[in-house]
């Protein structure tokens, strides 16, 4: 009994640890979003804000549309986070439960998306979609994303395990695929779903090159381009930085809250079974 | 693997397949056969878009880039970079996930929350607050620890320096992946060796180490695969520097493309990271298949 | 409810991709009919003359873009007073960040008349540029008449953008450590020699632990090896103004001397602040090499400090040429766009010639050495420490010309490996001078050393 007690001490201290080395440099990015430009860079560090400053928040609004962009990204996150999962179920349905030719080939070229290293596929995409006309529209940031090798491979794996018969008694029932696609295997997958919402957000949000390279409009640029505008040719803007920082991590966060709950489990599902 | 083949296809069924089918296929055409293709080519030319410049080189660009030492650093690097990386993302995973996961631990959802936080925070702005962290004069790490080390100029620490922010901020992928492994182990597996008498370290070795193989390989693959083709954390922290000693395989395809124009050396470059992990994709495969 | 989430993501996509293309449209007809051509308004400008009373595109309305990576404001007011004379014409400024603003402009000129007409250019990337850009239909002796620098920019008997002032670089010092240290302006050295005397007065240590750095160059190892060494008569490009010559004795010299400073003199270190403008800024090195752009870099991050500037001392009293300058340029016109943005373009661009007063607010905004010579001995710009500094021998500066970024990216990296990797001086050098020779054969680059007046005497 006694060795178990100092066995849970020592774990807990090793979490504890671990956690406080993790924390830190957000707790540090926090503090110093409330400091002046000077005082960051000042020689006498200390953590909490010597002269607490909110002009680093206020002065993002005026100095460029910081709303307008952190509502173009949640958008054009949401959207494609949504098409990324139902495609990916979609495909996931029909690549496991069903057997036809050329499947497991097909099945190959999608697990070859993730190892394409991006450079090699970025200037020509560009090509193709400026002579399509497809610039400076939200389709050319969503369409090359909302095939995702890496949910199609994970919800293979999560729907192929759902039991057959399932599907059989709503077949005999009468059920058509497409119903049973909505009604039995989407529910039935909400872990995984969860997973690949948080893991498919974060990817969108911070995404910085493509939407660089296809938007050309103000109204229309995302933030993770916005950010950069800190990091002028001549210096850098490092009090502003830390607060739009601040804030463009808050909806990752928050997506990821809403969804943990299932996240351990939907990784479970989809990953882990080899 | 035995499966039941049913007769009977309904409408519907075939419908959908179709659908799936068709789609996939076109898409994967469109964005990537076709931009493969086109890159393919271009790497056999003098390759600049940007002012319309398309010629013929043969070979040029493939000796170009063997005969580059800066080619070289960078493979060396990449190769350091992902096994070192890597082995700590596994390491770190494991042993934080086994902590959480044993009876022992209290609060098991909120270490899981603070351990991934740093996973669901875009990478540009933790590189760039890591950045201000290595500072000597000002950053936190310095400070905190008294040192007086310009770890971001230093031709040995800078690499390392860009290593342990990666660690950070993907350790608490792996926790995840393998804390879910953990947690499918059925209990009486665990059962039945602690009645066989064996102590924790042989129950960890004999029993929970061989499940978690498929997680392992997961884990091992996506990171290979995602490692190689990293270079925001060396472009925003070192810009391969100092000198040429932080360069990573995938910076110089950015740099040559991105800052440089040389997209048909790029694309090279690029041709040679992608038969790269084709390969280590493959090795990783067979060696941890092969272990158990 | 995912077929729900679904449906209405799908249609929101198509909104915004459908209002995306419907925007470009709404655009263009804004802006108002012009039927006024006689405006009673002066006609402005020395040699380049602008005279407003014209009716443009006929009155009709048109609109074009003009792309920037900064100073939106300061443009924005060629913009807005230009469209004040001319109220059929919509100028749109578009901001974009410097990062990647090389990789999207060129892009984006390929799309004509749905793309910039009017764009800021930066000379280092002409070889990426020039191929869209339209001349300036403004006759080349006048622009020569007016702009000091414009011969240099000359191609075939055609100017395709100029500068409107020049910054290089001079030496920024802290007054108060200056004080501190019992210096007065009579020590303000004229040689590299008194110098670094100087800078050894203003270097402190305490328990042999650097304390105030008397001079700091860390980061700016490159700007200073593509200036300094033509002060020992050796210049940057070979003969053939194609080829790079890194082993010059003006570049050996340099780097020996950029060595000795932290080796020998120990006036400073690689480790001491990271950044030479950041250390000066926080009060903790006494003196940096800087270009005109620090001051305002001063003014946004380091109010307190208190500085002075002077000119960069040189090896003899007489040098070929103190340093190099570089221009900023005039806006660049692209050629692809249509007839009717081009008329407009053109006379914008001549307005913005013989604009003398939003000239001067620009190089009141940048620190910069006018370029246009009836604002040379205006007070105001005279008045800024970083211009005064350079004003008294401005006519030995040198341009080596529109250099592509390459010489200076792998004059960064060379600085480095000698510094913090301890690789040999002309080995470094000479490695770094193949690689950019090798970049270059691939660019159309061609040096105006040679157009310097002193250039083979």
């Amino acid at each position: 009994m006694n060795k178990q007690r100092v066995m849970s001490v020592a774990l807990f201290i090793v979490l504890i640890l671990a956690g406080i080395i993790t924390v830190v440099p957000f707790v540090w990015m926090v503090l110093s979003s409330f400091k002046t430009n000077a005082e960051i860079s000042s020689l006498h560090q200390t953590l909490i804000p010597q002269a607490f400053t909110l002009d680093n928040y206020t002065s993002l609004q005026s100095n460029f549309n910081f709303l307008r962009y952190f509502a173009n990204s949640v958008f054009i996150a949401v959207v494609v986070t949504v098409l990324v999962i139902y495609i990916s179920c979609l495909c996931g349905f029909v690549l496991s439960k069903y057997e036809f030719k050329g499947k497991n080939l097909i099945f190959g070229f999608v697990m070859m998306t993730m190892m394409i290293p991006w450079s090699v596929t970025i200037i020509s995409r560009y090509t193709m979609f400026m002579k399509a006309g497809l610039q400076d529209t939200y389709l050319s940031l969503i369409l090359p994303v909302m095939v995702s090798g890496f949910g199609i491979f994970m919800m293979k794996q999560d729907i192929g395990a759902l039991p057959d018969e399932l599907l059989e008694a709503a077949r005999i029932d009468g059920a058509n695929e497409f119903s049973i696609f909505h009604k039995i295997v989407l529910p039935m997958s909400k872990n995984s779903i969860s997973a690949i919402a948080i893991f498919q957000f974060l990817w969108v949000w911070e995404d910085y090159l493509w939407p660089y390279l296809m938007i050309d409009s103000e109204e229309k640029q995302l933030l993770a381009v916005g950010l950069t505008t800190f990091n002028g040719r001549y210096s850098t803007d490092y009090g502003g930085l830390f607060a739009a920082t601040t804030i463009s991590i808050i909806p990752v966060l928050i997506i990821y809250v809403i969804f943990q709950k299932r996240f351990v489990a939907g990784v479970a599902a989809g990953a882990v079974k080899g | 693997m035995f499966k039941k083949k049913r007769p009977l296809q309904s409408k519907s069924e075939i419908v959908l397949r179709n659908i799936v089918v068709t789609f996939l296929v076109v898409y994967m055409g469109i964005f990537l056969i076709v931009p493969i293709i086109m890159a393919f080519l271009g790497s056999f030319h003098l390759w600049n878009p940007l002012n319309g410049t398309y010629e013929f080189l043969g070979l040029d660009n493939y000796i170009r880039m063997f005969q580059y030492p800066t080619f070289w650093t960078a493979m060396v690097n990449t190769l350091i970079f992902c096994a070192v990386v890597v082995l700590f993302r596994v390491l770190l995973g494991l042993g934080l996930a086994y902590a959480i996961t044993s009876k022992m631990t209290k609060h098991k959802t909120f270490f899981r929350t603070v351990f991934y936080m740093p996973t669901v925070t875009p990478l540009v702005a933790v590189a760039f607050v890591w950045k201000i962290m290595y500072n000597p004069q000002f950053g936190l790490i310095d400070q905190v620890f008294g040192l007086d080390i310009n770890w971001l100029y230093s031709s040995s620490l800078a690499l390392p320096a860009v290593m342990v922010m990666t660690i950070w901020k993907d350790f608490g992928y792996a926790v995840i992946l393998f804390m879910s492994g953990l947690l499918s182990v059925p209990s009486d597996y665990y059962e039945a060796s602690h009645i066989d008498g064996a102590n924790a370290w042989q129950t960890f070795r004999s029993i929970t180490l061989p499940l978690l193989k498929p997680t392992m390989i997961f884990v091992v693959i996506t990171s290979i695969i995602s490692y190689l083709q990293a270079y925001v954390p060396v472009m925003v922290m070192t810009k391969g520097g100092p000198g040429t000693s932080t360069y990573l395989s995938s910076y110089l395809v950015y740099d040559q493309a991105f800052v440089k124009y040389n997209f048909g050396y790029a694309s090279a470059i690029a041709f040679f990271i992608l038969i790269l992990t084709a390969v280590l994709t493959v090795i990783s495969f067979k060696v941890t298949g092969e272990k158990a | 409810m995912w077929k729900k989430l679904l449906a209405a993501g799908m249609a929101a996509a198509m909104l915004m991709s459908v209002t995306g293309c419907g925007n470009d449209q709404e655009i263009s007809h804004s802006g108002v009919t012009d039927t006024n051509p006689n405006k009673g308004l002066e006609v402005i400008g020395d040699n380049v003359t602008y005279d407003p009373n014209h009716l443009i595109n006929d009155g009709e309305p048109v609109t074009l873009d003009w792309w920037l990576w900064d100073a939106a404001d300061v443009f924005g007011k060629f913009a807005e007073a230009y469209e004040e004379i001319h109220p059929n014409v919509t100028i749109n400024i578009i901001n974009n960040p410097w990062d990647g603003f090389w990789t999207k402009l060129p892009l984006a000129l390929q799309k004509g008349e749905k793309g910039p007409t009017l764009f800021n250019v930066h000379n280092s990337y002409q070889h990426l540029l020039l191929t869209y850009m339209a001349p300036y239909d403004i006759a080349t002796e006048d622009l020569e008449a007016d702009f000091f620098t414009a011969k240099s920019h000359e191609i075939d008997g055609k100017i395709y953008y100029t500068d409107y002032g020049i910054m290089t670089g001079a030496i920024y010092y802290n007054t108060d450590m200056w004080e501190a240290a019992g210096l007065t302006d009579a020590d303000i050295p004229k040689t590299w020699d008194e110098f670094r005397e100087v800078a050894k007065k203003l270097t402190i240590r305490e328990d042999g632990k650097l304390v105030q750095a008397g001079f700091n160059y860390n980061g700016d190892y490159q700007v200073f090896m593509l200036g300094i060494p033509y002060q020992y008569g050796t210049t940057t490009f070979e003969k053939d103004m194609k080829t790079v010559n890194f082993t010059t004795e003006g570049m050996l010299k340099t780097a020996q001397m950029l060595q000795d400073f932290y080796d020998v003199d120990q006036v400073g270190d690689k480790d001491f602040g990271s950044d030479a403008a950041q250390s000066f800024g926080q009060g903790q090195s006494a003196m940096v090499y800087k270009w005109g752009n620090y001051k305002g870099t001063l003014e946004t991050n380091y109010p307190d400090i208190n500085y002075g500037t002077f000119e960069v001392p040189a090896v003899d009293g007489d040098p070929f040429a103190y340093d190099r300058y570089n221009g900023e340029s005039t806006p660049g016109i692209n050629k692809n766009a249509s007839p009717e943005q081009l008329e407009v373009a053109q006379d914008f661009i001549r307005f913005y010639m013989a604009n003398k007063d939003l000239q001067k607010e620009l190089c009141m905004y940048y620190n910069l050495f006018p370029a246009n010579n009836a604002l040379r001995d205006d007070a105001d710009i005279m008045g800024n420490p970083a211009v005064a500094a350079v004003a008294e021998h401005i006519e030995n500066y040198i341009w080596p010309g529109a250099m592509p970024s390459t010489l200076e990216d792998n004059l960064k990296i060379a600085g480095q490996d000698i510094m913090y990797n301890h690789k040999d001086i002309e080995e470094t050098l000479q490695n770094a001078q193949d690689i950019v020779n090798v970049d270059l054969a691939n660019i159309d680059f061609t040096s105006s050393e040679n157009l310097y007046y002193k250039y083979d005497k």
